[in-house]
């Protein structure tokens, strides 16, 4: 039971961390750029969804508050942020990431304080599921299923539409994609929207779950985004997904199991780190 | 007449200007440590607030001996490398006392060289134990951390009655202070500590504790930590089905906690500093009082600064801060005090001795549970 | 006077940390995301050997050595990582450390390590860390111009061109990385003994990114740039306390808009100022 528990635990966790990877994955796949600020948005959505949910009472409309509010911050992120430096070495949009990230944490602690906001009604919150004998709450069964239907939906845009299509040869060969027509602005733009509605969305799912919206709480969770889709091997969406239930499952287990040694979020990269000197292109990523 | 208006302009500005200077020389200055930015940022926006009373009331009376008090604040970003450049901020500034409003790991950096400098240094709420071992110079106006455990130890077992304990703490000097004094007296009052798990200040997700806490099936479960954790902690061990009471500390003294935990909270019991359904003047003065100016309710933290520069200004006022010796001295020297956080008596190693408040959380409320007033158990330090 | 000889102090750290990173990154082109751990490794190898009894040299030796061994190891794992995982294992090495110092008790656990003894004064040390980034900013300066920097150049610009001249390029980076982490652990010793105290969160990830951020304002690559950088983003806040409640914010935003506007930093600038004067006068 307890062991099975500890499985449930890490595979919630595993979608949290998928959904915040999968955009971070996209993004590089796309530009090779290391998304970093993918934090801010997802801080953002958490924050957006939250004043809307206590202003109207409506989850729906937080929803939408918080995809909105993402994609809007994702879009003028790639805009005003990366565009421009583009063809500069890769650690210039690295550190601007960097740097957009450590402003923006600031600057929500400076707008909405730095106590942290809760939901005045989170209903879901409290309603407790029981699946095979296994009690999750209803927010973690919310994640789960997003994950999942996130990663359905994004597999078959990439395989039977134009702008999957569009998108894979960008990735592959951005010149010769163009020169059959794909609108390189068009598929850069859509990727970020779907990237930051990721973020947007599983962050206020997360902040329901802690049913506390701060200023930091993107932070760690893209910087694990960040081991995550090395560990998965950079542009590879299958590995994405495979390194981040196995992080969220290794976060789990050894929580408790390695607790004397050393704290969680060192566990997890330690693990990175020994897959990645075994491995250097990570899970499933192309051998250089 | 224009060279004459001129003329007089400049010179009522001069007086203006030598007017200005004189206030400034008349004010009392005293330096606050703050973490205003940083993971503790919520508590030292708190910690600041319950300062900022403690002076508006001081100066509404007349200030000390007709001078108005002044707080400088300096910001320590709750890391202590950012602590000791302050202090020498302070005592480079001519600051002649000083108060930590901020947790221990900044506090323990900053008491060094305060006490190398002989600056009296009052540590209003980290609890540290090393923090007053720094030297003469150094106090501290609340508990250690090891005597709150050793409280909530006796709690446990004298007044809930119940034998099978499971900690979880933060690890950072307060959840160890704390584990600390409770793994002390444990075994002398009889009681079992089945488990311990420990989580990082900035975690909050705890599924893998909540688990393992369901698997031991304690009677209580002792949880150290701030309500950034706890708030989020203790409402996912209800909702994953443990329904053992939870004790936990200070550090959930806050209305923030309840916002959090919601449901959760209900019954939840804590050691603090504060009792909310007191019948002391001064305490129930200040949490009316803190409650009017900031429109929130009191908490441990704003009780426990606001204490600390009342502390200080008593003693401002009996021999001036000139003589940063005879201030020290007259520090020391506070006898039976009552403040906003209990009766302040120092003893020799600077520690204080005070009843420890158990309050519970009644309809998202905290209320009176208890008071352990047990001056051996919770003896502070003497070496 | 204590408090600007503590600034001094800082200052001269800063600058050893931030020339020691500029070694890894600018000359071979490596982004690393997590230099506070080897500052950290310093700092406590030599408190513990300090605290143990050995004397202030050993520890300090003591301090480099480790902190430079685990810069070996680094380098060699760089061999088999390019620029984006490097920058991501880097920054594993950071958080591992932090929260392997946090847990373990031999290593003070949560507390830290405290009562450190410190063998000099104030000025000793000031005057040592001026010192040692004197030395450090000289040497750096050496390399570039010698044939070892002409060799790290030519590793940042494009490692197979350089492996067909026959350039060890694996040497090289594991010079570069064994020199610029164990400067880092000469200052985490000097900060040590100066401090008496250290704890876990004194190298953590956002003190990682501060030197970083030096490196970048200053301009990568560029020794003097780079020292600059650090001596600028030391005294900012101390001149600037009334921002301090916005600290972050500015601080991210210089980041941001260095990169966005001048991407070499301050040098890249001077550069550019430099390069505008110069047909004026040729033309004189």
């Amino acid at each position: 039971m307890y062991y099975l528990d500890l499985l449930v635990i890490g595979l919630v966790w595993g979608c949290t961390y998928a959904m915040m990877a999968l955009g971070l994955t996209l993004v590089y796949g796309l530009l090779r750029i290391l998304h970093v600020a993918q934090a801010t948005v997802f801080t953002l959505g958490a924050y957006a969804g939250l004043l809307v949910a206590n202003g109207t009472g409506s989850l729906a409309l937080a929803f939408a508050a918080a995809i909105g509010a993402a994609c809007l911050a994702g879009v003028v992120i790639y805009r005003w942020v990366y565009e421009p430096v583009l063809d500069k070495p890769p650690f210039v949009p690295l550190v601007a990431s960097i740097g957009l990230l450590i402003a923006m944490e600031d600057g929500f602690r400076l707008v909405f304080g730095p106590y942290g906001l809760s939901f005045t009604n989170n209903p879901w919150f409290a309603t407790m599921l029981g699946v095979a004998g296994i009690q999750i709450n209803l927010v973690q069964a919310v994640l789960v299923i997003t994950a999942v239907l996130s990663i359905g939906v994004l597999a078959w845009v990439a395989s039977s539409t134009r702008l999957g299509v569009g998108l894979r040869a960008t990735v592959t060969d951005p010149a010769m994609a163009e020169s059959f027509g794909v609108n390189r602005v068009q598929v850069r733009t859509a990727t970020f929207l779907v990237a930051s509605a990721l973020a947007g969305v599983s962050g206020l799912l997360v902040g329901m779950l802690n049913n506390l919206v701060e200023p930091g709480m993107g932070g760690l969770i893209a910087y694990k985004g960040l081991a995550i889709i090395v560990l998965g091997g950079l542009g590879s969406v299958s590995g994405t997904l495979l390194a981040s239930i196995l992080f969220g499952l290794i976060e789990s287990f050894g929580t408790v199991m390695l607790d004397q040694v050393m704290d969680r979020d060192a566990v997890a990269f330690l693990f990175m780190l020994l897959m990645l000197l075994v491995r250097p292109q990570g899970l499933l990523g192309k051998a250089r | 007449m224009k060279t004459l208006f001129t003329r007089r302009l400049l010179i009522a500005t001069a007086a203006l200007a030598c007017l200005g200077g004189q206030a400034q020389a008349q004010n009392i200055r005293i330096g606050f440590q703050a973490p205003l930015t940083g993971p503790a940022a919520s508590d030292g926006k708190t910690a600041l607030q319950g300062a900022q009373l403690a002076v508006e009331q001081i100066n509404a009376a007349g200030g000390i001996k007709g001078r108005p008090l002044e707080l400088v604040v300096l910001d320590d970003q709750t890391q202590p490398a950012q602590a000791v450049p302050i202090a020498n901020k302070f005592i480079g500034d001519g600051i002649k006392a000083v108060i930590s409003g901020s947790y221990s790991g900044p506090t323990r950096a900053a008491a060094g060289v305060f006490q190398e400098a002989k600056i009296p240094y009052i540590s209003a709420y980290a609890i540290h134990p090393d923090i007053v071992r720094a030297g003469n110079y150094v106090f501290r106006t609340s508990f250690m951390g090891e005597v709150q455990g050793r409280a909530a130890a006796k709690l446990i077992a004298d007044i809930m009655k119940k034998k099978r304990v499971t900690m979880v703490n933060v690890n950072n000097d307060f959840g160890q202070a704390l584990s600390a004094g409770m793994k002390d007296a444990a075994p002398k009052l009889g009681l079992q500590l089945v488990s311990e798990y420990n989580f990082g200040m900035g975690d909050r997700q705890f599924g893998s504790i909540v688990a393992s806490v369901k698997k031991d099936d304690p009677e209580v479960v002792y949880v150290s930590g701030y309500f950034f954790n706890g708030g989020p902690l203790v409402a996912q061990l209800r909702a994953g089905g443990v329904t053992a009471p939870i004790v936990g500390t200070e550090g959930f003294d806050t209305v923030n906690f309840v916002q959090i935990a919601k449901e959760a909270a209900e019954g939840v019991i804590i050691t603090t500093s504060l009792d909310r359904d007191t019948t002391d003047p001064v305490m129930k003065k200040f949490i009316d009082d803190y409650k009017k100016r900031f429109n929130v309710g009191a908490e441990m933290v704003a009780a426990s600064t606001h204490t600390a520069v009342n502390v200080l200004a008593e003693a401002i006022k009996k021999v001036g801060i000139d003589d940063t010796a005879k201030l020290r001295d007259a520090i020391a020297a506070t006898k039976n005090m009552p403040s906003a956080a209990g009766t302040i008596t120092f003893n020799n190693s600077r520690e204080v001795y005070k009843a420890a408040q158990i309050q519970v959380i009644k309809g998202g409320e905290f209320k009176r549970f208890a008071v352990i007033d047990d001056p051996v158990l919770l003896a502070p330090p003497n070496y | 006077m204590d408090y600007y000889l503590s600034v001094a102090t800082f200052a001269a750290l800063h600058i050893i940390l931030a020339v020691g990173l500029n070694l890894v990154m600018g000359f071979c082109g490596q982004v690393s995301l997590g230099h506070a751990a080897f500052y950290g490794i310093g700092a406590y190898a030599s408190a513990l050997l300090s605290v143990a009894g050995w004397s202030f040299p050993v520890a300090m030796l003591g301090g480099m050595l480790a902190a430079g061994a685990l810069g070996i190891v680094t380098g060699l794992a760089a061999l088999r990582f390019r620029e984006d995982f490097l920058a991501i294992a880097t920054m594993a090495i950071g958080f591992i450390f932090v929260g392997t110092a946090r847990k373990l008790s031999w290593l003070g656990g949560e507390m830290g390590i405290s009562k450190i003894p410190s063998p000099l004064s104030k000025h000793e040390y000031a005057w040592l860390a001026m010192a040692a980034a004197l030395v450090l900013i000289l040497f750096s300066l050496h390399v570039r111009r010698s044939w070892m920097g002409r060799a790290f150049s030519g590793v940042a610009q494009d490692e197979v061109q350089a492996q067909t001249i026959g350039i060890d390029i694996a040497g090289y980076k594991i010079a570069a990385f064994f020199l610029g982490t164990a400067s880092a652990g000469f200052a985490g010793g000097l900060y040590a003994h100066m401090t008496q105290l250290i704890v876990p969160d004194a190298f953590g990830f956002v003190v990682s990114i501060s030197i970083l951020a030096m490196v970048v304002v200053g301009g990568v690559g560029s020794t003097l740039g780079v020292a600059t950088g650090a001596v600028v983003l030391t005294l900012m806040p101390e001149v600037f306390r009334i921002i301090n409640d916005y600290k972050l914010l500015v601080y991210g935003g210089l980041l941001l808009g260095v990169m966005m506007f001048s991407p070499q930093g301050l040098a890249g600038l001077l550069a550019q100022a430099r390069a505008a004067l110069r047909p004026r006068q040729e033309g004189v």
